[in-house]
């Protein structure tokens, strides 16, 4: 069987929040994937952020103060 | 062996040569369905599987099909209701093509499109019914280069079999041709033909 890679996902209360986090990641070079927040989650139609879980305290750290960010989750496969 | 039923349905709208040959075959051992497209096709094949019939085509020079189900003994036919497909699919009719026209989805705010069209693809790589072709031209072509952002679906979609097809003269205009990281530059008679053929046109 294939290992897939696992990720988290950033959920944020708005898209704008999205947006903005993504040009802060995108300037700190830390790597990232903006997709539709998966539908076990919510089934609003909401964009996150997804980044592998090692990422995650570089991510938090250069989005601290900046973004609020609403919730972090793992991603289910 | 009791004679065989022959149902003629050229020239029927579904569903209702499907209908006609369920009501033969409910009465008869054998029957005979000529049908005159590939959507009855489709449906009278799907409905002797489902009954437990024999099936045999033929297709016959003039276009049509001959369908004969033959009922096998010791088969029980199926329980539930069949529901006949009206609509064409892909794989009776033409591939399932996706359009992508632009780097964004949708017109109004830029920023947003771009959102959308990033999640869009990021949706259609996960799907389980992938697209047979996706066209990318205009600012489309710029999804697929390197440092797109959106790269990793798309490689993912050609891995599973998806043909992607670029638009030469875009790739040209934008001068980014030497960067193109996925897909295969096309030119517009491929682009032509395949919108033209295909079963399902999708723009988003």
């Amino acid at each position: 069987m294939k290992v897939q890679p696992q990720y988290s996902v950033m959920l944020f209360k708005a898209v704008s929040y999205v947006l903005k986090a993504e040009k802060i990641l995108k300037k700190e070079g830390l790597p990232h994937k903006l997709i539709p927040v998966p539908k076990y989650i919510s089934s609003d139609c909401g964009i996150c952020l997804r980044f592998e879980p090692a990422m995650q305290n570089k991510i938090e750290a250069s989005l601290l103060n900046k973004v609020e960010i609403e919730e972090i989750r793992e991603m289910a496969d | 062996m009791s004679e065989i039923k022959i149902v003629n349905a050229r020239g029927l709208a579904c569903p209702q040569p499907v209908v006609l040959a369920k009501q033969a075959i409910e009465s008869h051992e054998q029957v005979k369905v000529i049908v005159d497209n590939d959507t009855a096709l489709e449906n009278v094949k799907r409905l002797g599987t489902k009954l437990g019939c024999d099936v045999k085509v033929e297709k016959k020079k003039d276009g049509t099909y001959e369908i004969n189900l033959t009922r096998m003994a010791g088969v029980a036919g199926a329980k539930e209701e069949f529901v006949p497909s009206c609509s064409a699919t892909s794989a009776q009719s033409g591939p399932f093509v996706i359009v992508i026209a632009e780097d964004k989805m949708g017109r109004g705010n830029d920023e947003l499109g771009y959102v959308l069209i990033r999640a869009f693809l990021h949706t259609v790589a996960g799907q389980a019914k992938k697209p047979d072709v996706m066209i990318f031209y205009n600012t489309g072509v710029k999804l697929t280069v390197q440092g797109s952002e959106v790269l990793e679906d798309l490689k993912q979609l050609e891995n599973a079999g998806v043909q992607l097809l670029i638009c030469g003269t875009c790739l040209n205009y934008f001068e980014i041709k030497d960067k193109l990281a996925a897909g295969t530059v096309s030119n517009m008679y491929d682009i032509v033909e395949t919108m033209g053929s295909a079963g399902r046109l999708l723009v988003p």
